[in-house]
């Protein structure tokens, strides 16, 4: 029983990070129908923010993490606006691939010049740091910070996109970015919007989840391919699925490393090929 | 451009190309990984190999010694073999140095017979890479020298169970066994032995396992890098620490350069390794202002900076005793015995195993003027690999 | 109409000259490579070995439209299994392991062509990450067989034809893959102009369509599977017989991406395309990596975007485009005579 549940609260701690760097990648790759490989790097990047305000210019916890994401946001607009732009919605996924690819080996590159190839650190503020006794298990309070957040991420989402005239705005892109446009939306400023949104939340997740995937040069490469995983599971472009997609697999991944760690991602990967198998447009996703 | 010059140019170009061997160079191929996740290991073996340089001059005997690099930015036999190929076809270097990992010191090996070129292994550390040719040596450590200790260390705490967590791969098989056998052996019980994918960066299922047995203790072995880090870390916030369980392990997890990033929560933890940066003689005193002068900044010198230098070292003799010629077997036989003071204590070769003789260390991390550091409070005297000669 | 006039030979003429012209160029760099880089050849061996791998993912991708990002599985199907046949099997004529590379291959790209054939659009590109991420793991996970992270060794491959040793300088292992690669190209050369390939171009361009008109879709596609891995098993093969190692990134997602990144670099949907990407991707990393090893991952990333920017179409398309300019530099003279 003990074991169950602390199988449960790991799973929904990693799963919730997936959700939140994931969540950004499903709008883009959703919206501007671009498969963004170079997700991971603007995660990164928030994470390298984050680090350098603590470490260096002596910022709190809370303002680091705002830093961070303001930071990532404004070194990824010109790159939207002068390279993403060229490739939104090709029918050909491969330059995109191509591009996104590129952009995630230089910004690793970067990284490693400015940065140096050692682990950057992001100390949690006191109240977040150690162990909390929840009674069944003891779980590193972090997590439960983490779990929140998800949380909060998720419905502040749903109110954004259901609740409000951006929201309206955006669903009618989505669907039919022709007739939004003749409509006199602006697609490219929503697009831009949307972007700097889904890297936002990019970069809030390398931030928080750098206690789980931490933050070194790789970092862009390494678990580009897992975000990319919860995206196609759930169905890209859609909150829910996402939510669901990094909540099972995350559970799959967690009580495979508790049962059998000498497996790896087999089972994750073996879980991944079922549930594509039987969903293939993901649990939640738009025709 | 001219004629003359689009010539001179392609010329340039040729020679650039075929490398041409200058009959007073001996040139020296190191393999590492310089760039990538560990990036900052490659790093260190230059800069050790730089300051040994710095140190003692760039010639032996008249002979200038220059060391070629090449990149191989992880485990990649592969790719280890064909840049020890091209070394020693095309830079036709004497003398081979590096290998981080275990699989690329094996995949070197196959080549040094053929080419005639003794290979000097400054970190890769399962015991079995210095029996794959009779050229080989070896100046870092093994799982075994490392882990023997730990286990002894273990028993003398008073500690009677205890759960196993290795990488899965040779040098993490070998500390698995070390341990298990010592401890075994001396009365204790080893109650779960976990070996997680060398790829694992979040451990909180780990620690969960660990805490269901009922341990108390937990030996850990994972290759120094990024998830070292995660690791110690997730023992700490899930409650391990506080809940007095002791985590013993060799000193790759606690390497100097990860310090700072796990924080006080480091503090007490007991690791057994042949070199910590803190450590107090002259000869460390003089290799860190060496390393110094050559760049190397605080919190980035570690153990594989020491290997090195002291791999330099066995280098400049070898060349010394062959007088800068081609002679493999008589550079080999010249260090079989060889002992000097590195850094890390007194050391020397192995005349059988060719792999070194080093005293180990019990640590525990502790904070000196506010910097943590891993402090001696135990020497293990001249330890062999216990892995190939299991008598002491 | 003006191709009818610049070219009045019939089409399969043209195909069979191109076919030829393809054939003297490999078989010249490859006699440019003997001559000129006589102490590179174990570099330009491995670059042989990925050509077979990126010509393979040719096939999937440029010819039937399938974007994957997992095609390293088949060329480390091929790899293991012609190594475990050399290591635990005693075999060592390197024929013979090249065989076993080749079959190896052709079930590994059967199975995962089943596989990732289920879904279409970004879920199949996600069915390939999982398929080589699968065949990673387990590869690690059967240690006893494979050696594991710490890599199969023990392949001792005998002379080829029972005379030429394979050695530290490596001629006997370059010729072997060059003549791989004549034998290769002109087996892939018929196989796409064949009836079978034109379907396969048409299931590319319009899937709705051929379907309309008959044509069984997915048993073609995954027969095309079956032979891409053929060709990458028999890479694989190449690169354990004349490396004499296999380690767990011959099956990596990180070797499937820079083989993806070096067909779109030269071009997908052209044999020739594919094998200049691979040559110049190849040595460019290498001259790059060699100089200054530290940081030329940068390099390599700008590179890629400058080609998605300015050569959409890739290295294959570049003739094509200086041509088109000087044409348009040269038409307002024609227009005015």
């Amino acid at each position: 029983m003990g074991l169950a549940l602390g199988i449960a609260t790991d799973a929904l701690a990693y799963g919730m990070v997936l959700y939140i760097i994931s969540i950004g990648l499903s709008v883009t790759m959703g919206l501007m129908r671009v498969i963004n490989l170079a997700h991971g790097a603007f995660a990164m990047i928030g994470g390298y923010l984050a680090s350098w305000g603590l470490q260096s210019l002596g910022l709190g916890y809370g303002t680091a993490i705002l830093f961070a994401v303001a930071g990532a946001v404004l070194i990824a607009l010109p790159l939207e606006r002068f390279l993403y732009r060229r490739v939104y919605g090709t029918h050909d996924p491969l330059p995109q691939v191509l591009l996104t690819i590129g952009i995630t080996f230089a910004i690793i590159g970067i990284a490693n010049s400015l940065f140096g190839p050692t682990l950057k650190p992001i100390p949690l503020p006191e109240i977040f740091r150690g162990p909390v006794d929840l009674g069944f298990r003891t779980v590193p309070a972090h997590r439960l910070v983490v779990i929140a957040a998800g949380a909060a991420v998720a419905l502040g989402l749903w109110l954004l996109v259901e609740r409000t005239d951006f929201g309206i705005r955006l669903r009618a892109a989505v669907d039919d970015a022709r007739m939004a446009s003749a409509l006199g939306i602006r697609t490219d400023v929503i697009y831009a919007a949307a972007f700097a949104l889904s890297v936002a939340l990019g970069a809030l997740g390398g931030v928080l989840g750098a206690e789980i995937l931490p933050i070194e040069p790789y970092y862009a490469l390494r678990y580009m391919v897992t975000f990319l995983v919860v995206v196609s599971v759930g169905g890209a472009g859609s909150i829910g699925g996402a939510l669901g997609a990094a909540l099972l697999l995350g559970l799959v991944d967690v009580t495979a490393k508790y049962l059998a760690p000498e497996y790896g991602e087999f089972f994750f990967y073996l879980a991944v090929i079922a549930v594509v198998a039987a969903f293939p447009r993901g649990l939640l996703g738009r025709a | 451009m001219t004629p003359r010059s689009l010539l001179l140019a392609a010329a340039a170009a040729i020679s650039l190309l075929a490398g041409p061997a200058f009959a007073d160079t001996v040139k020296v191929g190191v393999i590492g990984p310089f760039s990538g996740p560990f990036g900052l290991f490659g790093k260190n073996f230059k800069q050790g190999i730089e300051a040994f340089q710095a140190k003692n001059g760039k010639a032996v005997k008249g002979h200038e010694v220059e060391f070629v690099y090449r990149d191989l930015e992880g485990v990649d036999p592969a790719k280890a073999k064909a840049l020890a190929q091209e070394l020693i076809v095309k830079e036709r270097v004497q003398y081979l140095a590096g290998a981080y990992f275990t699989p690329d010191a094996l995949a070197i090996a196959t080549v040094l017979d053929q080419g005639k070129v003794p290979f000097v292994v400054l970190n890769a550390a399962t015991s079995v890479i210095t029996e794959k040719s009779p050229l080989i040596a070896r100046t870092s450590f093994t799982m075994w020298q490392n882990t023997v200790p730990a286990a002894q260390v273990a028993l003398e705490k008073g500690v009677k169970k205890v759960v196993i967590a290795v990488s899965d791969y040779g040098p993490g098989l070998d500390a698995e066994a070390a341990f298990k056998k010592t401890f075994e052996a001396g009365g204790g019980q080893v109650v779960d032995a976990i070996r997680m994918p060398i790829r694992t960066t979040d451990f909180g299922p780990i620690m969960g396992r660990v805490k269901e047995t009922g341990a108390d203790a937990v030996f850990a072995f994972l290759p120094s890098g990024p998830p070292t880090l995660a690791f110690v870390k997730a023992f700490i916030d899930n409650g391990l620490k506080a809940a007095n369980v002791k985590l013993i392990t060799t000193g790759d997890v606690t390497a100097e350069n990860d310090l700072p990033a796990i924080g006080d929560a480091a503090l007490g933890i007991i690791s057994t390794y042949h070199y910590a940066v803190s450590h107090d003689s002259a000869a460390n005193r003089d290799f860190l202002a060496a390393m110094k002068g050559v760049g190397a900044k605080d919190g980035e010198i570690v153990m594989a900076s020491v290997a090195a230098y002291d791999g330099a070292r066995m280098i400049y003799r070898m060349i010394e005793a062959t007088d800068g010629k081609q002679e493999p077997q008589k550079a080999i036989d010249a260090i079989k015995g060889f002992a000097w003071e590195s850094p890390r204590g007194p050391v020397s070769i192995d005349p059988k195993t060719r792999h070194i003789r080093q005293n180990v260390y019990e640590r525990v991390v502790d904070k000196k003027d506010g910097i943590l550091i891993n402090r001696e409070v135990k020497t293990f005297a001249d330890q062999p690999d216990t892995g190939l000669s299991p008598t002491p | 109409m003006a191709a009818t006039k610049m070219a009045p030979r019939s089409p399969i003429a043209r195909d069979r000259l191109v076919t030829a012209g393809g054939l003297a160029a490999i078989a010249a760099a490859g006699a440019i490579g003997l001559v000129l880089f006589p102490n590179d050849l174990g570099f330009l061996t491995r670059v042989l070995a990925t050509a077979l791998l990126v010509l393979s993912l040719d096939l999937v991708t440029g010819y039937c439209g399938v974007a994957t990002l997992g095609h390293a599985a088949l060329f480390g199907g091929g790899a293991y299994a012609s190594g475990m046949l050399a290591a635990h099997g005693g075999i060592q004529d390197p024929l013979v392991l090249l065989a076993a590379g080749l079959a190896g291959g052709l079930v590994t790209g059967l199975v995962s062509g089943l596989v990732i054939l289920r879904a279409t659009g970004l879920p199949q590109l996600v069915l390939s990450i999982a398929v080589v991420q699968l065949a990673s793991a387990l590869a690690n996970k059967l240690s006893g067989w494979t050696g594991g992270s710490d890599g199969l060794s023990g392949i001792s491959p005998g002379p080829l034809f029972g005379r030429f040793a394979f050695d530290l300088w490596g001629q006997t292992g370059y010729l072997l893959g060059v003549a791989l690669l004549l034998v290769v190209f002109a087996a892939l050369r018929a196989l796409v102009l064949s009836p079978f390939g034109l379907l396969c171009r048409g299931i590319r361009e319009d899937v709705i369509r051929v379907g309309a008109l008959g044509a069984r879709v997915r048993p073609a596609l995954v027969a095309m599977y079956g032979i891409s891995g053929a060709v990458a098993g028999l890479g694989g093969a190449l690169s354990a017989v004349t490396t004499g190692v296999v380690g767990l990134d011959s099956l990596s997602f990180e070797r499937s991406a820079s083989a993806l990144v070096m067909l779109v670099f030269g071009g997908a949907g052209s044999l020739g395309g594919a094998l200049v990407g691979t040559v110049v991707f190849q040595v460019f990393e290498h001259a790059v990596s060699a100089a200054n090893p530290f940081h030329w991952l940068t390099l390599v990333g700008l590179l890629l975007i400058a080609v998605v920017l300015f050569l959409p179409r890739g290295l294959q398309a570049l003739p094509a485009r200086l041509a088109g300019l000087v044409r348009r530099r040269a038409a307002p003279a024609r227009g005015g005579a």
